[in-house]
């Protein structure tokens, strides 16, 4: 590994640290945040299994589906915020001209600007999401594969949100759009693919990535696929590299401002 | 040697205008107007390496955006600056090792961390070792009398302390250049003097060069060898302090550099 990438990790490393180290200042909300979290979460599981007493499968998938899909979902979801929260508030910055203190430092603008907040609550999607994936007794081949997906579904939902983010280089007000298509790509998530069919079913998988993000997935965790499996992985890249480039193509437009509030 | 040479620097804004009311709004969806801002004009100077400049001017002269484009953060429209023999513009993570920063009116430390927690994270920043941050800290913190207060989280200290760690954190990797924007604004007479005297100190003992604005005269006259005025864009004074006071023998500093303000505005105005 070369210096400079050593030197990046050290300095992402300590952005987490300091990060988890700051919303640790007040314990009462750091732990109930967490707690609260899992219990909601679990909450939702609840009328799953009701359901489940009711029929044998939904929309192709079992119980043991479901909860893995819900554990990928909440872990790749859990730590996308832990990691890179702020790829989830970029237009924030960008419109308010916040990216100034990030562009004075020798360090790659992107990374230092994903990796310098953190949301508590998605340590609890992230514990809960770990949680239900025990619960589905995974082999080793299949515990090695949920590692691997927790990556690429990490990526996914980070990527997808620093695309439509960094649109904000050029049009106001693009934070609306993100949050919305985001919360709806988590909300899709939950739910088995086969109820969805035909348009919608193609813009979940190709435009809003659900499907790479974690149905996909799942359905290789169920039953190994070596064609969906490489799919996921040229997808995931494939979005990654398209983010980025669309980031840096629009912060050749960036306006800055007159607020530089970098990790208040 | 030349910490920083401009030539013909320009920078122009692109700014979405709209008539009043619903109606305007309206009509903007319809048909967008914009109009450009020429915020830098054909801006030329050279600060030589260890040279304390001033480089002021009224609010929306285009100071800010100067030091943005000398600093990274914005590309130019036209023109070249070299800082430290780099442009900012293609070797900007390089040219950040050689620079620091401190923007009296923004933070760039984290505020609920303490400042020795900020000075690790910096250090880290700049690729310096565990010992070389804690030998830097320790001797910035004695320099700057830190020892106080630390280990405070920086939420809690009173707005001169604050400056006072920002000024640190951007001195942890021994810059060549330093850029102060309004590094004195709201601190009180005392604490405004500390600040000087550790920015003259730091000049004279790292043989720092100093890029600094300011709306303080007391500043300028307290740091400056040398005045560039901007005004709409463009420099309409680059003199020394001392020239300045022997032309005009009668009048304070500040009386001198209102009048030039006053005289471009009314050129405008003409």
């Amino acid at each position: 590994m070369s210096t400079a990438v050593k030197n990046q990790l050290r300095v992402c490393l300590l952005s987490v640290k300091y990060n988890i180290m700051r919303e640790m200042v007040n314990k009462v909300t750091f732990l109930t945040n967490i707690s609260f979290m899992i219990l909601n979460n679990a909450s939702i599981l609840v009328q799953w299994f009701i359901l489940f007493r009711l029929r044998e499968d939904v929309g192709g998938y079992t119980f043991r589906e479901i909860m893995m899909l819900w554990g990928l979902t909440a872990a790749s979801y859990g730590l996308s915020h832990i990691l890179f929260a702020r790829a989830f508030s970029l237009p924030e910055l960008v419109i308010k001209g916040k990216l100034d203190a990030y562009l004075v430092q020798p360090k790659n603008v992107l990374i230092s600007v994903i990796t310098s907040s953190i949301r508590i609550s998605a340590i609890g999607d992230l514990l809960y999401g770990i949680i239900l994936m025990a619960f589905c007794r995974l082999g080793l081949r299949e515990w090695i594969l949920a590692a691997l997906f927790l990556v690429t579904g990490t990526v996914v939902f980070t990527a997808f949100s620093l695309l439509l983010g960094s649109l904000s280089f050029w049009f106001l007000r693009m934070d609306i759009l993100e949050n919305q298509t985001v919360m709806g790509m988590v909300s899709f998530a939950t739910y088995p693919d086969g109820i969805f069919q035909g348009l919608s079913r193609f813009l979940l998988y190709f435009i809003i990535p659900v499907g790479m993000a974690v149905w996909h997935p799942v359905h290789v965790l169920a039953r190994f696929d070596a064609g969906m499996l490489l799919t996921v992985l040229g997808y995931t890249a494939l979005l990654a590299g398209s983010s980025v480039a669309v980031f840096y193509r629009g912060l050749k437009r960036y306006a800055s401002g007159n607020l530089m509030g970098a990790r208040t | 040697m030349q910490a920083i040479k401009v030539e013909h620097l320009s920078k122009t804004f692109r700014v979405k205008r709209k008539e009043k009311g619903m109606k305007g709004s309206i009509k903007a969806i319809l048909h967008p107007q914009t109009e450009e801002i020429r915020a830098v004009k054909d801006v030329s100077f050279v600060v030589e390496e260890g040279e304390v400049l001033a480089f002021i001017g009224p609010n929306g002269a285009g100071k800010s955006t100067t030091i943005k484009m000398l600093t990274g953060i914005l590309y130019p429209d036209g023109g070249c600056a070299k800082v430290l023999g780099m442009d900012p513009t293609k070797k900007r993570r390089q040219l950040a090792y050689g620079i620091g920063t401190v923007f009296g009116q923004k933070e760039q430390l984290w505020t609920h961390l303490t400042p020795y927690d900020n000075f690790r994270f910096f250090g880290a920043i700049y690729d310096l070792s565990e010992k070389e941050t804690e030998i830097r800290i320790d001797e910035l913190s004695n320099r700057f009398g830190l020892g106080d207060f630390i280990n405070t989280p920086v939420r809690n200290l009173s707005l001169g302390q604050r400056i006072r760690c920002e000024i640190v954190a951007s001195l942890l990797h021994r810059p060549k250049v330093l850029f102060l924007d309004e590094p004195t604004i709201g601190l009180d007479p005392v604490v405004k003097e500390t600040v000087r005297e550790l920015i003259r100190q730091m000049n004279r003992e790292e043989h720092t060069t100093i890029f600094l604005t300011s709306h303080d005269v007391g500043d300028i006259e307290k740091l400056c060898r040398r005045i560039i005025i901007v005004n709409d864009g463009q420099i309409v004074l680059d003199d020394s302090v001392e020239h300045l006071k022997h032309h005009y023998p009668d009048h304070s500093l500040e009386e001198i550099i209102t009048e030039i303000y006053k005289a471009k505005e009314l050129t405008a105005v003409g």
